[in-house]
C-alpha cells in the first residue's frame, strides 16, 4: 500500500456551554507518499480541526465519536481515543486525550509534524530559539547528536583535508565510504550543511570544514555522549540527567544553526540565541518550519502557513514546501486560499461542514470543478481576467444544527429533493476524482 | 434586541444555578443577612432580649462545653456562645458592609475618573495607590486608629482607607480597557461628548465586575475586621463582635478550645460563602467563562 | 535594555514611594499635636518648675513650634544621619535603631521561613492541581485552600496550636526557645541571643544543636500559620495561570513536537505560569508583614510586629515612625527583588 495516511469516516464533536458542535462529520481522504495534498475550505469547515485530529491534538472538550486515522506502519492512531457512546464527561475526555498523547509520543515530532498558522503563538516566549529547535532533536534522536559531537572530537585536521578534497571531486560515494571507514559518520550532515550553504565562498567553506575537527571534550563529557550513542539506559541521578540533557541540547542548537541556514535564515548563529519576540514574522515562520523538518518526518501538516504573511514571504514559504516535497516528505497543506493551493498541491480536497465534498488532481479540480460548492468557490476567486466575483448564497451552516441530508443543500443552486433527505457519500468518478453529490449518482 | 436580552438573562441564570457551590454560598450569605435583619428588627424571634450587649452569667464563669442548654457552649464569664454569635453577626456584617461599600464607591469613582481623564491626574492617583499598597493594612489601620482614636467607627474608616485603592486600580483598569475599544472611538466620531460616553459605555461595563469584587471582598474584609478587633484595637469594648468573642476565649485555649474556635468558624463560614458566591457571579459576568 | 539599567530605574522610582509613605504616617502621628512627642521624651519625675524649662527645651530640640512638614524634614534629616529617635514600650525602651536591631532578625527569620514554605508547598500543589484537573488532588486542594483563605489569621494560628500543641503535643507554641535549655547559655541573655539575634543561627554558630533544634521547633507553627493563609491565594492564582497557559497555542505546538507530558509541564508550562504569581509575591509579602503582627502576638515572638503593636497601643511616636519606615523599606526592597526576578525570567519586559 503506497498510502501514507488514510482517514476513514472521521467524526468529531465539540462540547461547549452553548451546545454541541459537530465539527467533523465523516471525513474520508488519503495521502500518498511524496505528494502534497491541499485541503481547502472556508473558516468553520473543520479543516484546521482535521489537521489537528490527525496529529491527535484533540482539544479538551472535543470527543472523537468515530473513524480511523491510519498512518504508515503504525496502524490506526486513534483506536483508543474513540468513544461513540455515552454522554460527554470532561474528565473522561481528558483521560482519553492523555492516553492518546502518550501513545503518540514517538510519532509526533519525528514522523509526523505540524506547522501552525501563527508562528508567534507557536513558540514559547520565554525560551531561546536554539533550545526550541534543539529540543525536538533531543527527544527523538539523541544518538545523532551524540555521534555528531563524538565525530568532531575524533576527527583530525588531516581527515578534514581529505574530506575537502573528496568534496571538490564531487564523489559523494567516496566521501561516505571515507567517513564510515574512519568512524566519522556523524560528520556527514555537518559537512554537507556547510558545503551546501549559499552565498559563502569556497575558501570560507573549506576553512569551516577544517574547523570541524578536534572538538575538545572533557573525559566526563565524552563518557556521557558515548553512553548516549551506545543507547545505555539513563541513570536516575538528577544532576547526571540534567548534565546529559544540557550537553545534548547544546549539540542540538548546533544542528539548529545548520537547519536555519538551510532555510536561508541570515546569521543563524545569532538567531538561535534570540527569543521569539525579537524575530520578524517571516523568520519565525522559518523557525517553526525548521522545527517541523528537523527529524525528516514522513508527513508534515501545514495549517494556513502563509495566511499571516505578506506575499513575498508567502512565496518563500511555498518554495520551502516544494523543497520539503523534494526531500521525500508528504504534506497536507491546509488553506482557504485556492490560488495558493493550486500553486503547490498535487491533489486538492474540498471540505464543507465537516466532510470532504470533492477530491482530485489539482489541474482537474481547478479547471473542471464538479461539486456545486467547488464551482462556487472557484467563481469567488478574484482573477485578472474575470471582472465579476460571484459570492455564494446563504451562510455557512451552524454546526450545532446541521441541515438534514447534504449540508450544502440550502445554498445549492442545483438542489434536488433527495439532497434534503440523504447525505451523499464520496463516489469515485473515473479513476482519480471523487465527489460527494447526488448530481453524479450515488454510491448505491 | 429584546429576545437577545432575554436569552442572555436566561443564560446567566443557567450559569449561576449550574455552579452548585456558588448557590450554596449565596444561600448562606443570605442567611447571615437574614439573621442581621432579624436582630435589628425583631430579636425576640430567636429568643434574644438584649441584642446590643453580651450577657454574662457569673454563676458559672468558666466555659462550658456544648450542651442542650448552650448549643455552642459558653465562654469566659459564662457568656453563651450561641446567642452571642447570633447578636454579633449583625455587627460584623454591618461593619464589613460599611467598609466594602465606602471603599468601593470612593475607589471606583476615583479610578474611573482617573482612567478616563488620564494625564497628570492619573499618574498622581497611581503614585498614591502605590504608596497605600506598600503599607500592610494592619499597620495603616493601627496608625489611623492612633490618630483619630480607637473606636469601631475609626476601624471602619481605617479599613476603607486601605481598601479604596484596590477599587481605584480596578476601576481604572476597566475604564482604560473600555476606553480603547473601537466602539468608543466610533461613538466619539458620532459626536458623543465625553460625559455621555462615560455614562453610557464605561459605567455599565465597569459595574458588573466591581459588583463581583464587592461580593468577594465581603468575604475578605470580615476576617480582617475581626482580626483588628482581636488584637485589641478597641479598648474595653463589650459589644457582641466575633473578634472580641475570640479574645474572651483566649485564656481558656487549652481547656476550652471551642470558645476560640466557634466565633472564628462563623467568620470563616461567611467568608467562604461570600467567596463562593463571588466566584459564581464572576462566571455569570465574564463572557469568556460563560461559553466554556 | 540591560538588566542593571532596569534595576537602577526601579530603584529611582521607589524612593519617592518611601518618602510619601513616611510623610503620611508622620503627619498622621503628629497631627495630634505636640503632646505625644513631649510625652515620649519628657521625664515624668521632674518637678513642676523644671518641667516647663524641659518642655521648652524639647520644643526647641524637636522644632515642635514649626509646621508639620518642616518637622518632617528635620526628622528625615535625622534619619539619614542614623538617628531614629527613641521608643518607649513595655517590651523595650531605648533607641529605635537598637530596637530594630534586636527585633528585625526574628521577624525576618519568620517571614523567610514562611515564604519558603509557600514556595515549596504552593508550586507543586498549584501545578498539579491544574494538570490533574478535577481529580481528587485538585478538588481537595481547592477546598482546603479556599477554607484557609477564608479564615482570619488568628484562627489559623489557633487551630494549628490546638491540633499540634494541645492535642498532639508535638510542637511548642510560645516564645522562641525552650527556656530551660537556654538558661545557662552564655550567648543568650535577657531574651536576646548573640551575635545575630536569630536564635537558630546563633545556636548553629555555637555548635549547640540541641538549642538549634528547639529553636526550629518553635519556629514551625508560627511560620506555618503565616504560610497557610498566603498559600491559598498563591495556589489559586498559580492554578488559574497554569490552566491559562496550558490552553495556549505554543503548548499545543510542543505537544506536536512529541515532548513528553512531564517535560511540557515543568519546562514549558510552569515557567510561563509562574510569572503572575511571582509578581503577586510582593502582595504576598505585604500580607505576610501584616500577618506577622498578629502571629508574633499570639506566639510571643519578639519581633518587629510585636513591637509595632505595642508602640501603637502605647502611643509611642518614635516606635511608630521607626516601624513604619521599616515596613516601607522592606516592602520596597521585596518589590525590587521581585521585579528583578521577573526581568530574569521573562525576556520580553527588558525592552
Amino acid at each position: 500500500m503506497s498510502e501514507l495516511l488514510t482517514v476513514r469516516d472521521l467524526r468529531l464533536e465539540f462540547y461547549t456551554r452553548r451546545g454541541m458542535y459537530k465539527v467533523l462529520n465523516g471525513v474520508n481522504l488519503s495521502l500518498r507518499k511524496g505528494e502534497v495534498l491541499g485541503l481547502a475550505g472556508e473558516s468553520g469547515s473543520g479543516k484546521s480541526t482535521l489537521g489537528l485530529t490527525i496529529m491527535g491534538l484533540v482539544a479538551d472538550n472535543a470527543k472523537i465519536v468515530g473513524g480511523d486515522v491510519i498512518f504508515a506502519e503504525h496502524g490506526n492512531l486513534i483506536t483508543n481515543a474513540v468513544w461513540p457512546d455515552g454522554k460527554y464527561v470532561a474528565k473522561r475526555g481528558r483521560k482519553i486525550i492523555k492516553r492518546l498523547n502518550s501513545q503518540l509520543l514517538h510519532i509526533r515530532g519525528k514522523e509526523m509534524t505540524m506547522v501552525f498558522q501563527d508562528s508567534m503563538t507557536s513558540l514559547n516566549p520565554l525560551l531561546k530559539i536554539g533550545y526550541q529547535i534543539g529540543e525536538v532533536i533531543y527527544y527523538h534522536n539523541p544518538r545523532l547528536l551524540a555521534e555528531r559531537a563524538l565525530a568532531r572530537n575524533r576527527a583530525t585536521r588531516e581527515d578534514m583535508r581529505e574530506v575537502v578534497m573528496l568534496l571538490k571531486t564531487r564523489e559523494e560515494r567516496d566521501l561516505t565510504r571515507f567517513l564510515n571507514e574512519k568512524g566519522l559518520g556523524g560528520l556527514y550532515e555537518q559537512i554537507n550543511s556547510i558545503w551546501q550553504r549559499p552565498g559563502m565562498s569556497e575558501v570560507k567553506k573549506e576553512r569551516a570544514i577544517l574547523s570541524l575537527a578536534g572538538q575538545r571534550l572533557s573525559g566526563f563529557e565524552k563518557s556521557v555522549l558515548e553512553a548516549v550513542r551506545d543507547n545505555k539506559p539513563v541513570t536516575n541521578v538528577p544532576l547526571y540527567r540534567g548534565y546529559r540533557k544540557r550537553l545534548l541540547i547544546r549539540e542540538g542548537v548546533r544542528k539548529a544553526v545548520e537547519l536555519l541556514s538551510d532555510l536561508s535564515v541570515p546569521h543563524p548563529e545569532k538567531v538561535v540565541d534570540m527569543y521569539p519576540h525579537e524575530l520578524s514574522g517571516g523568520m519565525r515562520q522559518r523557525v517553526v518550519i525548521a522545527i517541523a523538518l528537523a527529524n525528516n518526518p514522513k508527513l508534515v501538516i501545514m495549517d494556513e502557513p502563509t495566511s499571516a504573511l505578506d506575499v513575498t514571504i508567502q512565496a518563500q514559504v511555498l518554495e520551502l514546501v516544494k523543497r520539503l516535497k523534494s526531500k521525500g516528505s508528504s504534506i497536507v497543506f491546509i488553506s482557504h486560499d485556492l490560488s495558493v493551493l493550486a500553486e503547490v498541491s498535487d491533489r486538492i480536497a474540498i471540505m464543507y461542514a465537516g466532510s470532504i465534498v470533492e477530491l482530485g488532481e489539482t489541474y482537474d479540480i481547478v479547471n473542471e470543478p464538479k461539486h456545486p460548492y467547488t464551482v462556487a468557490l472557484l467563481g469567488a476567486v478574484p482573477t485578472l481576467t474575470e471582472k465579476e466575483i460571484r459570492g455564494i448564497e446563504g451562510e455557512i451552516p451552524d454546526l450545532k444544527n446541521l441541515p438534514s441530508g447534504c449540508a450544502f443543500h440550502p445554498r445549492c443552486p442545483y438542489v434536488m429533493d433527495v439532497c434534503k433527505k440523504l447525505k451523499p457519500d464520496l463516489i469515485t468518478l473515473g479513476g482519480k476524482r471523487q465527489v460527494a453529490c447526488f448530481l453524479f449518482g450515488d454510491s448505491k | 434586541m429584546e429576545t437577545k436580552r432575554e436569552s442572555e438573562l436566561r443564560l446567566s441564570f443557567k450559569v449561576l444555578f449550574r455552579n452548585k457551590s456558588a448557590l450554596v454560598g449565596t444561600v448562606l450569605v443570605l442567611l447571615y443577612f437574614i439573621d442581621a435583619f432579624v436582630m435589628q428588627v425583631y430579636p425576640k424571634l430567636f429568643g434574644i432580649t438584649n441584642p446590643n450587649s453580651l450577657v454574662e452569667n457569673f454563676a458559672s464563669p468558666l466555659p462550658l462545653p456544648p450542651s442542650v442548654l448552650h448549643p455552642l457552649g459558653t465562654t469566659a464569664y459564662g457568656i453563651d456562645l450561641w446567642s452571642s454569635i447570633l447578636k454579633a453577626i449583625r455587627f460584623d456584617l454591618a461593619y464589613t458592609l460599611a467598609v466594602v461599600l465606602s471603599g468601593a464607591v470612593i475607589g471606583v469613582i476615583l479610578g474611573v475618573i482617573s482612567g478616563f481623564v488620564g494625564g497628570a491626574l492619573d499618574e498622581f492617583l497611581m503614585r498614591i495607590t502605590d504608596i497605600v499598597f506598600s503599607i500592610p493594612y494592619l499597620v495603616l489601620a493601627l496608625a489611623v486608629g492612633f490618630v483619630i482614636g480607637r473606636t469601631y467607627t475609626s476601624m471602619i474608616f481605617a479599613l476603607a482607607l486601605v481598601w479604596w485603592p484596590i477599587y481605584a486600580r480596578y476601576g481604572r483598569a476597566l475604564t482604560l480597557s473600555i476606553k480603547t475599544l473601537p466602539y468608543v472611538d466610533s461613538a466619539r466620531l458620532y459626536g458623543m461628548n465625553g460625559l455621555k460616553i462615560l455614562f453610557k459605555h464605561v459605567v455599565p461595563n465597569v459595574l458588573p465586575p466591581v459588583f463581583v469584587q464587592v461580593s468577594v471582598d465581603l468575604g475578605v474584609i470580615m476576617p480582617i475586621f475581626s482580626t483588628l478587633s482581636f488584637i485589641g484595637f478597641i479598648p474595653n469594648a463589650n459589644l457582641p463582635e466575633l473578634g472580641y468573642l475570640t479574645t474572651l476565649g483566649l485564656n481558656y485555649l487549652q481547656s476550652a478550645p471551642w470558645a476560640v474556635i466557634f466565633p472564628g468558624a462563623i467568620i470563616t463560614l461567611f467568608s467562604l460563602a461570600a467567596n463562593l458566591m463571588g466566584e459564581g457571579l464572576r462566571d455569570v459576568f465574564d463572557p469568556r467563562r460563560r461559553s466554556e | 535594555m540591560k538588566l542593571w539599567q532596569y534595576i537602577i530605574r526601579r530603584l529611582v522610582i521607589l524612593i519617592p514611594t518611601i518618602i510619601g509613605l513616611t510623610f503620611i504616617v508622620f503627619v498622621l502621628s503628629h497631627s495630634g499635636g505636640t503632646n505625644l512627642v513631649l510625652a515620649e521624651y519628657l521625664n515624668p519625675h521632674l518637678p513642676a518648675s523644671a518641667r516647663q524649662a524641659e518642655i521648652q527645651k524639647l520644643i526647641q530640640e524637636f522644632h515642635l513650634n514649626q509646621p508639620v512638614y518642616i518637622q518632617y524634614f528635620y526628622w528625615l534629616a535625622a534619619v539619614l544621619q542614623g538617628d531614629l529617635g527613641y521608643t518607649n514600650t513595655p517590651i523595650y525602651s531605648g533607641p529605635v535603631t537598637h530596637a530594630i536591631e534586636l527585633f528585625m532578625p526574628n521577624t525576618i527569620m519568620l517571614s523567610v521561613l514562611a515564604s519558603i514554605m509557600v514556595w515549596l508547598i504552593g508550586i507543586p500543589l498549584g501545578v498539579w492541581s491544574a494538570v490533574r484537573r478535577d481529580g481528587v488532588l485538585d478538588q481537595s486542594t481547592r477546598v482546603g485552600a479556599l477554607t484557609l483563605y477564608s479564615m482570619p489569621v488568628y484562627l489559623v494560628a489557633f487551630s494549628l496550636v490546638i491540633i499540634f500543641g494541645v492535642y498532639l503535643r508535638v510542637l511548642p507554641f510560645s516564645g522562641t526557645a525552650n527556656l530551660l535549655l537556654v538558661q545557662n547559655v552564655s550567648w543568650y541573655q535577657g531574651g536576646i541571643s548573640y551575635p545575630t539575634h536569630i536564635l537558630i543561627i546563633d545556636a548553629l554558630l555555637h555548635g549547640n544543636y540541641i538549642v538549634a533544634l528547639s529553636a526550629l521547633e518553635h519556629l514551625i507553627l508560627p511560620a506555618l500559620s503565616l504560610a497557610l493563609g498566603s498559600l491559598a491565594a498563591f495556589i489559586r492564582l498559580l492554578r488559574s495561570q497554569m490552566l491559562d497557559v496550558l490552553g495556549q497555542d505554543f503548548i499545543r505546538f510542543v505537544y506536536s513536537k512529541g515532548v513528553p507530558e512531564k517535560d511540557i509541564i515543568t519546562i514549558h508550562a510552569r515557567r510561563n505560569a509562574i510569572i503572575v504569581p511571582l509578581t503577586n509575591f510582593v502582595y504576598l509579602v505585604a500580607g505576610l508583614l501584616g500577618g506577622v503582627v498578629v502571629i508574633e502576638s499570639i506566639f510571643n515572638i519578639p519581633g518587629i510586629g510585636y513591637w509595632t503593636t505595642q508602640a501603637l497601643l502605647n502611643n509611642d511616636v518614635g516606635g511608630i515612625m521607626g516601624s513604619t519606615l521599616i515596613f516601607g523599606i522592606t516592602l520596597v526592597i521585596a518589590s525590587l527583588i521581585i521585579d528583578i526576578l521577573y526581568a530574569l525570567i521573562d525576556p520580553r519586559i527588558r525592552y
